[in-house]
């Protein structure tokens, strides 16, 4: 009997997996499965349980989960609920359905079983979710109809009435632990197309969630066919066709419940046409399979953030203190963002503004919203906002925290290729690779998300480099780059950087990016895999170091690199930054700024045909000679720091001291003032600039001092305006700037400005004590001695160091002064009598320092 | 059968993949290690702090082989990881009483 019935079902699997083969056809393989295993139960009803399908009274049998919604997968588990009126029949029963289920186990049909009374089903169980999930799928499949009504029509709506809340939460924390385990994305390599984000475990979640609502909402089922709104509808049916034929695909493949989609099956399922309508490449094939989960997960997590807030006060109190964010343009509905004026939405400045709005708050946008951004991307596509207004947009975008979920949004909506059309090779682009986890694009974004998650890691190595990204000067930059450094990768060529390179200069050129901007992306996308190749080599070898510091050029340069490098392990795969790599990577970052500080006094020679003196004359081809005569004998690092606008505006200043011998030049950057003076070399100029600028109030966080073979000194000075002297009173720039005219022209009492700066600030207590560190180096340069001060930031600390030398006789040849918190870290390179200091000058000169520093 | 664990620079990876390679071995594990032998750390100050490197980042293959291929690995490892500066590395040979295939149960040789 059985051997028959298995022959039988051999015979009609056979038949239902042609049919698939032929066809392709999911949808219609899952529900003639069900069919059959429906015969295959009601027949052994017949055997074992009852002669009459509908009998016996008081025992009913239930088909639950995937079998109840008539998707039996080729190798899906069987849920079958054996239904009692009470217990009197579980007893009677027990043997027959021990052979029912035996004889099912026989047929090598993964059968899960439950046997439950009426008043067991009535019961929930947060540890038993699953059970009270897979009753909203339940089915009549045989014996006493009445039972198994009163289970359906009365105590499943009464348990979803009284439980909504638990059950909502439960599926909730359940979808949001699965979409953690996959990442929180769909765009795996080989995702899983059940329960990855964006597969068919995410399609029931919506439809159990918006089940759950209406239930809770009529007191009864409602019409299913109504339970998903219809742009919901319109977005998920083709999605679930094609899952159900990968699904079908797989099983069939694997011979086995495994619902990988694995590089081997993709080949296979682009080749036989799965889910499309003719054959495709395996990388075309996946941007198919991406579409489609990607609409499976924008409508399931837009429920997940929808429904609970019916429910949940604390939830509910949360969203409304958010919908506080409201603006003219946005509100803020339930977490979700809606158009004030729908009419707006024709404003690219306002479309690019609510992808701002959404970046800073960590927002999604509401399906209304969505839908109207499908509507105007036609118009929008003829006249796209582009250049220096785009990348202002842009890079507003990529400095907020929330920065890489509202690029996925704007990719999700091909919002983000229509203003980037350089990112469209990389859309959804499976490239194959063993330790990559993630598409192209997704990888870029997780990079962006890995640096902005930096400041609130706990991890160790996570603050380290944390503290280094706050140090940067322009991080628009970095994220600029990180989106394009992989662009390369969508070409059939071996080397990805080259051509990422030719796309990215396409795309800058298209920004408008300023030119030395643009040579800083250029420059990270270039060198994004350096590092990496210097961690293969002994980076505890000089040679290693100086080569890759040379390469850098400038600290500013290695930090974004350090960071562009980090970022890009990260988000290979969550295992791929071990602890191992962040710390040598740390190491490399460490010794090549060491090396940057203390190599910094070589000096040029124009005529050496250094590659940025030659860029200097291509620009101004006109000054010959003297361009080359100011260039001449300022350090290399001079260079390296400044762009060449820069230094040809530092040229034009050199050129205008005859007719006035102080020449300065004030400018409002983003995190501060940067002031420079281009004069003749004078005793403690240095030192009175600096105490001048502290004079103002003005707190000194960066600065260069450089001077050339001819005595012309380029001191450059970044600092902060504590008492917002020239933000708030535009006259004050031309006082500020006639004052320190004034002071380095020996017209005004320098002592007295500081004596009364002083005395009106009266003096904090530090928050953080720095122990004073005074170190001489005199190995770093051939012909000056290197002196780091570290010591606690405070006003006026940069002109009393200084001063320290005027007094003792040495002349500053370059100065690198930087800030950290309240640690002031400066370095200078000394000179006295035109040679290095010798070991009673720096005797003398450490006692003096320590005396300065530490006498307060 | 023996199993060779092999300590070597991390810059010297490639070389010694490829060399082994060359003679036909295809199969290894290697593991991201940190120690010291004779070579000890070093400390580099950064802004101020100390960051002692005392455990050096090396590299650490791991090989199961049979007998007679040993003095070839051993060969191919030194002469690709070898600088002759101290900190080059070390290699351990030990005894290994079976292997087993774990998707098909062979065991011995045929395992490896």
């Amino acid at each position: 009997m059985i051997s028959e019935l298995r022959n039988a079902y051999a015979e009609q699997s056979a038949r239902i997996r042609q049919a698939f083969e032929a066809s392709g056809d999911g949808r219609a393989a899952v529900a003639q499965r069900t069919v059959l295993l429906e015969e295959i139960v009601r027949g052994l009803w017949r055997d074992n349980i009852s002669q009459q399908l509908d009998g016996p009274a008081n025992f009913a049998l239930v088909a639950l989960g995937g079998f109840g919604r008539g998707w039996l997968f080729p190798y899906s588990d069987i849920d079958l609920l054996f239904l009692h009126e009470d217990q009197a029949t579980e007893e009677a029963f027990r043997d027959a359905i021990r052979r029912f289920s035996q004889e099912l186990w026989d047929l090598r049909l993964k059968l899960s079983p439950a046997t439950r009374t009426l008043a067991e089903c009535d019961r929930f169980d947060a540890n038993n979710l699953e059970f009270t999930v897979s009753l909203l799928d339940c089915r009549y499949l045989a014996g006493d109809a009445e039972v198994f009504a009163r289970l359906h029509d009365k105590l499943i709506p009464r348990l979803i009435m009284r439980e909504s809340q638990s059950l909502v939460q439960c599926l909730a924390d359940l979808t949001r632990e699965r979409h953690a385990k996959y990442g929180e994305t769909v765009f795996h390599l080989e995702p899983n197309v059940k329960d990855a984000p964006g597969g068919l475990r995410d399609y029931n979640m919506a439809c159990w969630l918006a089940l759950i609502s209406a239930m809770d909402k009529l007191g009864g089922w409602p019409d299913s066919k109504s339970l998903l709104p219809p742009s919901a509808r319109r977005q998920l049916e083709p999605a679930l066709d094609f899952l159900m034929s990968v699904r079908g695909f797989l099983h069939f493949r694997h011979g086995r419940d495994d619902n990988a989609l694995t590089w081997a099956d993709q080949d296979e399922a682009a080749a036989r046409k799965i889910g499309v309508p003719e054959t495709v490449t395996a990388a075309q094939w996946m941007k198919v399979y991406f579409g489609h989960a990607r609409a499976i997960h924008r409508v399931s997590t837009q429920l997940l953030e929808e429904i609970p807030a019916a429910w949940s006060s604390l939830y509910r109190h949360f969203q409304h203190w958010r919908s506080r964010i409201s603006n003219a343009d946005f509100s803020v509905v339930d977490g979700l963002v809606f158009l004030q004026q729908p009419a707006a939405v024709h404003d690219p400045q306002v479309l690019l503004r609510m992808f701002d709005f959404m970046a800073h708050h960590g927002l999604k946008l509401s399906t209304t919203t969505e839908y109207r951004i499908e509507q105007v991307l036609p118009s929008l596509a003829s006249t796209p906002p582009k250049g220096a207004e785009l990348w202002q947009y842009l890079q507003v975008i990529l400095l907020e925290p929330y920065a890489a979920d509202a690029l996925r949004a704007m990719q999700s909506l091909r919002l983000l290729t229509l203003l980037l059309p350089e990112l469209k090779t990389i859309d959804s682009l499976v490239v194959r690779d063993f330790y990559h986890r993630y598409t192209v694009d997704e990888h870029s974004f997780r990079a962006i998300e890995s640096l902005h998650q930096l400041k609130q890691s706990q991890s160790e190595w996570d603050h380290r480099y944390g503290e280094i990204f706050g140090e940067l000067e322009r991080p628009e930059l970095l994220f600029l780059s990180l989106l394009l450094h992989d662009t390369g990768k969508g070409a059939a060529v071996d080397d990805h950087v080259r051509c990422s390179l030719e796309i990215a200069s396409h795309c800058l050129d298209r920004l408008d990016l300023e030119p030395s901007d643009r040579e800083t992306v250029l420059f990270l996308i270039e060198n994004h895999l350096e590092l990496s190749a210097v961690l293969r080599r002994d980076i505890f070898d000089a040679q290693t170091v100086s080569t890759f510091a040379e390469k850098m050029g400038t600290p500013e340069r290695l930090k974004m690199l350090c960071l562009m490098t980090y970022a890009d392990i990260k988000s290979v795969n969550p295992e791929a930054l071990t602890p191992w790599k962040a710390e040598n990577i740390w190491q490399v970052y460490i010794t090549t700024a060491n090396y940057l500080n203390r190599h910094a006094d070589q000096r040029l020679h124009a005529n050496t045909g250094n590659e940025n003196m030659l860029r200097l004359q291509a620009l101004a081809p006109g000054a010959g000679k003297k361009i080359r005569s100011f260039v001449e004998g300022l350090p290399a690092r001079y260079l390296r720091a400044c762009t060449s606008e820069e230094v040809l505006r530092h040229f034009a200043m050199a050129q205008r001291l005859d007719s006035d011998p102080v020449q300065l030049h004030l400018q409002r950057g983003r995190h501060w003032y940067e002031l420079t003076v281009v004069t003749g070399d004078r005793h403690a100029l240095f030192a009175t600039m600096a105490g001048a600028l502290a004079a103002w109030g003005m707190n000194i966080v960066k600065a260069n001092a450089f001077s050339n073979q001819s005595g012309v000194v380029v001191d450059t000075f970044h600092f902060t305006d504590r008492f917002r002297t020239l933000e708030l009173n535009l006259p004050e720039w031309e006082r500020f700037q006639r004052s320190i005219t004034s002071v380095l022209a020996g017209e005004a009492d320098l002592e007295r400005m500081l004596r009364e700066r002083l005395r009106s600030e009266g003096s904090a207590a530090a928050k953080v004590r720095i122990q004073t560190r005074i170190e001489f180096d005199d190995r770093c340069s051939s012909h000056s001695t290197l002196l780091q001060v570290i010591a606690q930031d405070r006003p006026g600390l940069l002109h009393r160091i200084s001063s320290r030398f005027a007094h003792h006789k040495c002349n500053i040849d370059i100065a690198l002064i930087d800030t950290e918190g309240q640690m002031a870290i400066d370095v200078f390179y000394l000179t006295s009598n035109g040679a290095k200091l010798t070991a009673d000058d720096q005797r003398k000169l450490r006692a003096a320092l320590l005396q300065e520093l530490n006498g307060d | 059968m023996t199993k060779v664990e092999a300590i070597i620079q991390n810059s010297k990876l490639e070389p010694v993949k490829n060399a082994l390679h060359e003679i036909g071995v295809e199969g290894m594990t290697v593991l991201e290690v940190r120690g010291h032998g004779r070579q000890k750390g070093h400390t580099e100050f950064y802004r101020g702090r100390e960051y002692t490197v005392d455990l050096i980042p090396k590299i650490k293959l791991e090989l199961v082989l049979a007998d007679n291929l040993v003095e070839k690995v051993v060969q191919a490892i030194t002469s690709a990881a070898r600088t002759g500066k101290i900190g080059d590395g070390k290699i351990f040979l030990s005894r290994v009483d079976d292997a087993i295939r774990i998707r098909n149960d062979e065991r011995g040789e045929g395992a490896l």
